[in-house]
């Protein structure tokens, strides 16, 4: 145990600290502000994460734009809701609350039994990796051969969601009462 | 094969299946044959079959004595290793005596109904059952083996059932015809079981093959008295001897022509016809044979008696009937076959004759059937009445009408056989004396006298013929075939109709002399003439002076009562038990929970689309899990 | 490598994916509905990130990239209906939008 793996596992353990609990605090707080909040304070999670997989532009992207830009776009619809008004926790039928703690539940066990299974025998070694590995450069320079396509069609998506977006914000001159219910 | 044979088998076939054809048309036809039409093509296809008849007589009375049988085949039916039946037709003399009875008396008594039953709603149908009856009873009397003749006893027993239930909104009917198939059931069932036991024993059904084992099978005294036994029941049921007699008077709710036709000319005497055929089975099992005998003289005496006092006209002529039928079981009984077949010959004709000439009283007064409420029809209806007296002397046995000469054979022969022939004689004469008091007693009672209200008011309408051609006609033949029928067997000085049997059915008794014949014959005549005397001051000029009749009589000697009890009053508890026990809480709750649990499943089902996009979710959750763990296990 | 071993970090993304699917089971307000939807998504981010790791091969990571994006974008539709929905005077409540009964 070197002092690089010790300062690396201590690192990772409060990532993963953060990451567990402000998910647990995302779906857990009444109040949908704070829920916004832990859910940032995620996403700084992961991107700590992600710097110590060797993925440096995805750690910016995610800082930059998820925590950064949607999350913000989140925060000023939550403020132009509203957090005060008392919507009920969780309802529906008995069997709702109970088959969705323990299907989640029983995901998760599974996942993790199939990944201690994995474990022993083929995710021992990761590869080495170059220093470049996860450069924007390198991310780049995919984006730009193999995955070219992937690219436009990101973008396109990315347009028809601001298009989308625009028009379920626009008011109509004459606008009727009642509404869709 | 000579062409005479050829002819024979052509004939034996046409004769079969023409009334058959005229089913189909009439049924196939439907409401596009006028109802006329109908009638028509019944009568017609009967007479095609008599015509075949006649014809297939005359072929084979052309062969020489002892090669008058002949079998024609159409195709197997059964055939396994060990045992097989054909479809086989049987004409020999035996057959042709009943196939000429069959479909001569039954043409004229389907012409007969073109008159009764005009103006019927739904004649077509009487019309294809009765041809399909003539079809049923010619497969009968043709068969060549044991299982033809089955089929042919439970196809007539189907189309009686069908003929007494014809005015099926009457319940009484719907009820007679169940009894009348119910009783022939227990016939059928016992004709089974004996046939069973031959074809264990000798692998054969067919009449030559069974006969000529007849010796070998008699050596099992259990298995011949059990084969003859079951064979007997099927006939006592057929042909209503006590005790299975019960159906025959409530069989009387059908059409009178149906009456003729079935419950007198020919399915009832079915039953002598299987005693004769089987004769040589019932030879090797005297007791068998012997009670054959013993119960057609004890019903030959009760039913006598039970006419005495009966009320309704066609009652007394079904009581007659059975009671004529026990003269016949009497001489097959006793093995004087020739005679049992010569006295069902001559019964067909008066009785048919009687059953007729009552339809046309019974159409004249509108639908009355009470005896009590006739009277005084001699001078309105003077033609009807000699026919009927033609036939109430032929029944009685007047000489020289037919019934004397087939009676009297009979009576004869009894005597000249043993102590038991001699109280079978005893009877017989007892059942002289019956039968001309009830006969006449019927006549006097419809004819003579003073015109009763009844009549008054139904004939005056009448004027000119006492009915309708299609009526009379029939009756005429019938009347001419009842003085004539008896002419073909004279004792001591010609025999034909005997000696023509003689190839199939020998004789089994002793044969009697021709003087003490006609002694007899002038016992019988005396005893006869004693009983329309004493009818005659009863009934003709003192009516209002008849004894009371004694209970028992009036309740037809309680055999109704008796198998109500013993039999109905228990099925009936035990089926109602059984619904309130068994079949409602189990069988239709069953049924209804199946029901209401598809109901409540589907209830419960429903419950998972609630419109919740959460629900959803957590379905697609679930359902990920259970196929990841699949994966998991089976990995 | 150092630190802990990938199993690790899958462990982490599984667990992250499956509180997010608790709160969308779970959860009746709809923003807090997307907000558990994202977290879904960042597991199933952090999973990819750390298989490209492990197979030294990028594509994992332009994939995770990509999911972003389209996170991005779904989240501006499903914020633009809570807003027309605000607008209308609606309440918040995912259970009283079912229409998909029947």
């Amino acid at each position: 145990m070197s002092a690089g793996n010790i300062l690396v596992w201590i690192v990772w353990l409060a990532a993963a600290a953060g990451c567990i609990g402000s998910a647990l605090a995302v779906v857990a707080l009444r109040n949908a502000l704070f829920s916004a909040l832990a859910l940032i304070g995620n996403l700084i999670s992961l991107a700590v994460f992600y710097l110590l997989l060797s993925a440096e532009f995805v750690a910016a992207a995610q800082v930059l734009i998820y925590a950064g830009a949607v999350m913000v776009m989140f925060l000023f619809v939550i403020a132009y809701v509203g957090w005060d008004k008392d919507i009920a926790w969780t309802g529906g039928p008995r069997w709702q609350t109970l088959g969705g703690v323990v299907a989640a539940a029983a995901l998760l066990s599974e996942l993790v039994v199939v990944i201690v299974l994995g474990a022993t025998n083929d995710l021992e070694h990761a590869d080495h990796v170059s220093a470049n590995f996860g450069s924007p450069a390198s991310i780049g320079r995919l984006f730009m051969s193999n995955h070219l396509l992937a690219f436009e069609v990101i973008s396109i998506v990315l347009v028809v969601a601001a298009i989308g977006g625009v028009i379920l914000g626009a008011q109509r001159r004459r606008e009727r009462s009642g509404g869709i219910r | 094969m000579s062409a005479g044979s050829h002819v024979i088998a052509a004939c034996a076939w046409v004769c079969l299946l023409t009334p058959l054809a005229a089913v189909c048309a009439i049924a196939l036809g439907g409401n596009r044959l006028s109802r006329r039409a109908a009638g028509y093509l019944a009568t017609g296809s009967t007479a095609v079959s008599f015509v075949a008849a006649v014809t297939a007589l005359v072929a084979t009375l052309d062969r020489s004595a002892g090669d008058r049988s002949r079998v024609t085949t159409a195709f197997g039916l059964i055939e396994t290793h060990a045992f097989k039946i054909n479809l086989n037709l049987l004409v020999d003399p035996l057959a042709l005596v009943m196939m000429l009875v069959v479909s001569g008396v039954g043409t004229l008594i389907i012409a007969y109904s073109i008159g009764y039953m005009k103006g019927e709603s739904e004649e077509r149908r009487y019309f294809a059952y009765i041809a399909f009856f003539a079809f049923s009873m010619l497969l009968l009397v043709e068969a060549a083996n044991f299982f033809v003749l089955l089929v042919g006893w439970g196809l007539v027993g189907l189309s009686s059932y069908l003929l007494i239930g014809f005015w099926h909104e009457r319940p009484s009917a719907v009820a007679a015809a169940k009894k009348a198939f119910i009783i022939n059931a227990v016939g059928d069932a016992a004709m089974a079981l004996a046939l069973f036991l031959l074809i264990q024993h000798t692998s054969t059904l067919d009449f030559a093959g069974v006969f000529g084992q007849a010796v070998l099978l008699g050596e099992n005294a259990w298995l011949i008295n059990l084969v003859t036994a079951g064979l007997l029941v099927g006939a006592i049921a057929k042909s209503a001897q006590i005790p299975l007699h019960t159906w025959l008077p409530d069989a009387m709710e059908g059409p009178t022509p149906v009456s003729a036709l079935i419950h007198a000319a020919t399915m009832v005497t079915a039953g002598v016809y299987l005693i004769v055929r089987a004769h040589p089975l019932f030879e090797q099992a005297p007791h068998v044979q012997q009670t054959a005998a013993g119960l057609g003289a004890a019903t030959l005496l009760a039913t006598g008696a039970i006419a005495l006092v009966q009320t309704d006209i066609k009652r007394v002529i079904a009581y007659s009937t059975m009671s004529q039928i026990g003269y016949m079981f009497l001489a097959a009984g006793i093995g004087a076959y020739g005679a049992a077949m010569f006295h069902l010959v001559t019964h067909a004709f008066f009785k048919a004759l009687l059953f007729l000439g009552a339809g046309v009283v019974i159409h004249a007064l509108g639908g009355e059937q009470d005896m009590r409420k006739m009277g005084g029809l001699r001078k309105r209806m003077p033609r009807t009445f000699v026919a009927m007296l033609i036939g109430a002397g032929a029944l009685v046995g007047l000489p020289p009408l037919s019934g004397f000469f087939s009676k009297d054979a009979i009576l004869s022969t009894a005597i000249s056989n043993g102590t038991y022939g001699k109280v079978l004689f005893a009877a017989g004469i007892a059942g002289v004396l019956l039968t001309a008091l009830y006969t006449f007693r019927l006549l006097f009672l419809v004819f003579s006298g003073e015109e009763s209200e009844l009549v008054r008011k139904s004939l005056a309408k009448h004027k000119g013929t006492e009915g309708p051609r299609w009526m009379t006609a029939p009756v005429a033949v019938l009347a001419l075939l009842a003085v004539g029928g008896g002419w073909l067997e004279i004792a001591g000085l010609w025999h034909p109709f005997s000696s023509f049997l003689e190839g199939v059915a020998p004789p089994f008794a002793a044969e009697p002399s021709v003087a003490r014949e006609w002694l007899l014959s002038a016992v019988s005549l005396g005893v006869a003439l004693g009983g329309i005397w004493i009818a005659w001051t009863i009934y003709s000029a003192r009516r209002q002076q008849a004894p009371r009749a004694p209970g028992a009589l009036t309740e037809k000697l309680y055999f109704d009562r008796a198998y109500d009890l013993l039999f109905y009053l228990p099925a009936v508890s035990l089926a109602r038990r059984l619904g309130a026990w068994f079949e409602r809480p189990v069988i239709e709750r069953s049924g209804e929970e199946i029901g209401t649990g598809a109901l409540a499943g589907g209830r419960f089902s429903a419950a998972i689309q609630n419109g919740l996009a959460r629900t959803y979710v957590l379905l697609v959750a679930a359902g990920v899990s259970v196929i990841v763990l699949l994966f998991l296990v089976l990995r | 490598m150092l630190g802990p071993a990938i199993a690790w970090y899958l462990v982490v993304g599984s667990a992250i994916f499956a509180i997010g699917a608790a709160g969308v089971m779970l959860r009746r307000n709809p923003l807090i509905m997307l907000l558990s939807l994202e977290l879904m998504l960042n597991g199933a981010n952090l999973v990819l990130i750390a298989f490209a790791r492990w197979h030294g091969s990028l594509d994992g990571q332009v994939f995770a990239l990509a999911v972003m994006a389209v996170a991005a974008a779904e989240v501006v539709v499903g914020l633009g209906l809570v807003v027309a929905m605000a607008r209308r005077k609606i309440e918040i409540d995912i259970d009283l939008l079912s229409r998909l009964r029947k």
